[in-house]
């Protein structure tokens, strides 16, 4: 049996859940969606603006920010690929494939690795090409009208790239909550709750000190300092990537030992 | 009863069933026999009234399954025993089976204790394995004491107690004039079970007869024959008006005379015979010969799957 | 009692059982309590401990009776959740086909499941409201503003809390009916829900908010919130009106898939 080398094996896990990922019924839907959402948003978002620059007076014209009003939708987006990341996991649960998956692959930590870094290679592909679509759709609404701003200025590709980097660790996320939860229901609720609730709930308290020392690390404003032209309650890009990491990093660890201490 | 009048069901551009016509009568075990595909699952979900026919009707005691207030009361059914709540106890998924059709509690108690699992009626239904799913599944359709009865693969994970146990109990609700449906793909269960079979192939009726017709009607009741000279017997006992198959380590397969006959020939032509053995036929024969065109699922014969070792 | 009564009854008797047969589902329903009453208290807290933060304009649009409810806000994804689940957990296992071949009038079921859940949710959350107020108000201690039940519009909001989360758990089992899956279910109920209205928010100028105020969780929100939030607010009992329609809108399509589909 260990004459089949290791790397042999990691291969084979990575084959197998390749095929799995691909043949994920509606992951392409899903995406195709998703990008969609995503260009739509900010052609409306930016598209007004262009349309009655002459209009906005000289407080609002100084508030604005091209790259800003493009890639907002970000903070929505991200919530879908977090869905997807625990599908990626749950499904298999639910559909009790994950008896033949670990009969296959008694490793278990190797087959949630596999999936991770199956599906998050696809989401940093994905994501970059949705996060570019949206930026291009909504500068090309801006362009001649009003500012826009182009992928060579100062930091945007920065931006840009971060807004990708984001979206891919929140789908890491919904990911390893999956394997936590093991429930689809209970880690697509989830991603709702933390992506999208939370911070509805807690931005608009008032901004005393404890507010600032916790508020901007809730995983999805880390997340607005990837891709947001800088603002001062927003934590540094270079932390941010590192409390996202660090949050990927925990669920993972739960993950990894949720799927070796239990029966499936 | 249960009467079925060009019952048609089509999926997109796949006739899953085309134009059944058939009665379910009481007092039998009516096999419902076909390969996979055949359409016996749609069926019996017509007949519940779960998916709807696309063209036909299918009544029960004379009246549509949909517009029945107490349906359980005349009509139990198994169709798939996983279909339970995994976090609910067997007795409250009884329970709540019997409240919905206004049946006494005392049943609930009655139909655990006859299958056997009023030991776990309070655990988790996700905990069991597939006979005891199986057996809340029969339990659930009896829970009525109806006089209708539908299963489909009734023994899949009973061990062999279990499955004498459940045969007994099909032919003892026959005997007291039920009406009993099963579909199995186990033949030989089949063959000892039902007495009426409705062999159903590519959603058509292929044959509405009791078993011992079909039987008799289909398959080949030969005789094998072995000599001390083969050839010069085929040879005799052709002439005699007998078919003739001579298999490759000799043994004569003969059809249309009957071992008496043929000891007679071979007496008469002075042969010596090393063996003459009636071969009767089978139920297992009788339906490969009638469902040979309509199988849809058909893995290959074993010797044309090359293995490694060729 | 009549035969169709009867039939009621029994069908009644029946999901009652299976609601309540199953742990995880008083588990969920206590979550919701906890979360609608440490929520409120919590940004009660945060509100009372930010205050001398809080500019003029933020204090004077300070509205303590709906920011005491803001745990409404997180416990609409339990509640949405178990209402999809209350149709879909019974198609993911196949219960689906035995439910209805025990009772063929499947426009009952769903209705009665929907009651079931809807009553169940209305009367624990109404509870936690007024847990959720009380306890909040108490927190707004001086220089915060509180808010005192008597005052206009607080009696109604305090009851809006229940009511909306009845709601949001309705719409839950109609969407479950119609998509009969649970991903899409959850999902497509919380992006109607929650996704929808801050997209549409993003929309700069009068178009999104105008929008914004008839989509069904916003409109929705205006009942459980005593200060309006900006110019284009429907008022609180149109705001539940437009709401009560879209649920009934998704329930009355639930219902009529249902006896055309196959199970």
């Amino acid at each position: 049996m260990s004459t089949i080398s290791q790397s042999r094996r990691a291969r084979a896990v990575l084959a197998s859940e390749w095929i799995k990922l691909r043949s994920l019924r509606s992951m392409r839907a899903t995406l195709a969606a998703t990008a969609l959402f995503s260009v739509a948003l900010s052609v409306l978002v930016c598209g007004p603006v262009g349309a009655h620059w002459s209009t906005f007076s000289a407080a609002r014209r100084a508030q604005f920010d091209p790259v800003d009003s493009s890639l907002n939708n970000i903070q929505l987006v991200a919530v879908f690929f977090g869905a997807l990341g625990a599908l990626v996991v749950t499904n298999e649960y639910g559909n009790g494939l994950i008896r033949s998956t670990f009969a296959a692959t008694p490793q278990r930590g190797r087959v949630l690795a596999a999936k991770a870094v199956l599906f998050g290679v696809g989401a940093l592909v994905a994501s970059t090409v949705i996060v570019l679509a949206a930026f291009g759709a909504g500068q090309a609404m801006l362009a001649g009208r009003a500012p826009h701003a182009g992928l060579g200025d100062p930091g945007v590709l920065g931006q840009v790239l971060g807004g990708a980097l984001y979206l891919t660790l929140a789908g890491l996320f919904g990911l390893f909550l999956g394997a936590v939860a093991r429930n689809t229901a209970v880690s697509v609720s989830a991603m709702f709750g933390v992506f999208l609730v939370l911070p509805v709930l807690v931005n608009s308290l008032p901004k005393d000190a404890l507010w600032q020392h916790t508020v901007p690390y809730l995983p999805s404003n880390l997340g607005v300092s990837l891709w947001h032209t800088h603002g001062s309650l927003f934590a540094a890009p270079w932390l941010a990537v590192v409390g996202l990491v660090g949050y990927v990093a925990v669920l993972g660890a739960a993950g990894m030992v949720q799927l070796r201490g239990r029966d499936t | 009863m249960i009467e079925a009048h060009g019952l048609t069901k089509v999926y997109g551009d796949t006739t899953a069933v085309d134009g059944l016509d058939f009665q379910v009568k009481p007092g039998h075990v009516t096999g419902f026999l076909g390969p996979n595909g055949a359409g016996k699952s749609t069926t019996m979900r017509m007949i519940l009234g779960l998916d709807l026919p696309t063209a036909g009707a299918v009544t029960v005691n004379g009246q549509r399954y949909q517009g029945k207030v107490w349906p359980l009361r005349e009509v139990g059914a198994l169709l798939d025993a996983r279909a339970v709540h995994p976090g609910r106890s067997a007795y409250n998924h009884l329970h709540s089976l019997a409240a919905a059709n206004g049946i006494a509690r005392a049943r609930v108690d009655a139909v655990l204790d006859e299958v056997g699992l009023t030991s776990v009626a309070g655990k988790r239904v996700g905990g069991f394995s597939l006979g005891m799913s199986q057996r809340l599944g029969i339990a659930g359709a009896l829970l009525g004491d109806p006089a209708i009865l539908m299963f489909d693969e009734p023994v899949n994970g009973l061990d062999p107690d279990g499955i004498l146990w459940i045969r007994t109990l099909m032919r003892a609700l026959a005997a007291e004039g039920r009406t009993v449906l099963v579909s199995s793909h186990l033949m030989s269960e089949m063959a000892l079970t039902a007495d009426h079979l409705l062999i159903i192939g590519r959603g058509r009726l292929l044959a509405d007869t009791p078993l011992g017709e079909l039987i008799a009607r289909h398959s080949a009741e030969r005789v094998d024959v072995r000599a001390a000279d083969g050839p010069r017997l085929a040879g005799d006992l052709r002439d005699a008006g007998a078919e003739v198959t001579v298999e490759p380590d000799g043994t004569l397969r003969v059809t249309g005379l009957g071992s008496a006959r043929i000891g007679e020939v071979a007496a008469a032509h002075r042969h010596v015979l090393h063996q003459l053995r009636d071969v009767t036929a089978s139920l297992e024969e009788a339906y490969f010969r009638l469902t040979d065109e309509s199988v849809t699922y058909r893995a290959p014969a074993p010797e044309s799957v090359v293995g490694a070792r060729a | 009692m009549t035969a169709a009564g009867l039939r009621l009854r029994a069908t009644a008797g029946s999901e009652w059982i299976k609601f309540r047969s199953v742990r995880s589902v008083p588990a969920v329903l206590i979550a919701t309590a906890i979360v609608v009453v440490v929520g409120g208290v919590l940004v009660a807290a945060g509100f009372r401990s930010g205050w001398s933060t809080m500019d003029a304009a933020d204090r004077a649009a300070f509205d303590p009776t709906f920011q005491s409810l803001r745990g409404v806000e997180l416990a609409q994804l339990f509640v949405g959740t178990l209402g999809v689940l209350t149709v879909t957990g019974e198609y993911t296992s196949g219960l689906i086909r035995t439910t209805f071949a025990a009772t063929p009038q499947r426009a009952q079921v769903l209705v009665i499941k929907g009651l079931i859940l809807g009553a169940v949710v209305w009367v624990l959350c109404t509870v936690a409201s007024f847990v959720a107020f009380f306890a909040g108000q108490a927190l707004l201690t001086a220089p915060a503003r509180h808010a005192s039940l008597g005052d206009p519009g607080v009696l109604r909001a305090v009851f809006g809390g229940g009511v909306y989360l009845l709601l949001i758990g309705l719409f839950g089992v109609a969407i479950g009916a119609l998509l009969r899956r649970t991903t899409a279910g959850v999902a497509g109920l919380f992006v109607i829900v929650l996704v929808l209205p801050i997209a549409v928010a993003l929309v700069p100028g009068d178009l999104g908010a105008q929008l914004n105020e008839y989509l069904p969780s916003t409109a929705g929100m205006e009942f459980w919130t005593v200060v309006p939030a900006g110019d284009h607010t429907l008022g609180a009992w149109p705001g539940l009106a437009v709401f009560v329609l879209y649920v009934v809108a998704a329930g009355v399509a639930a219902l009529v898939l249902l006896r055309r589909r196959d199970v």
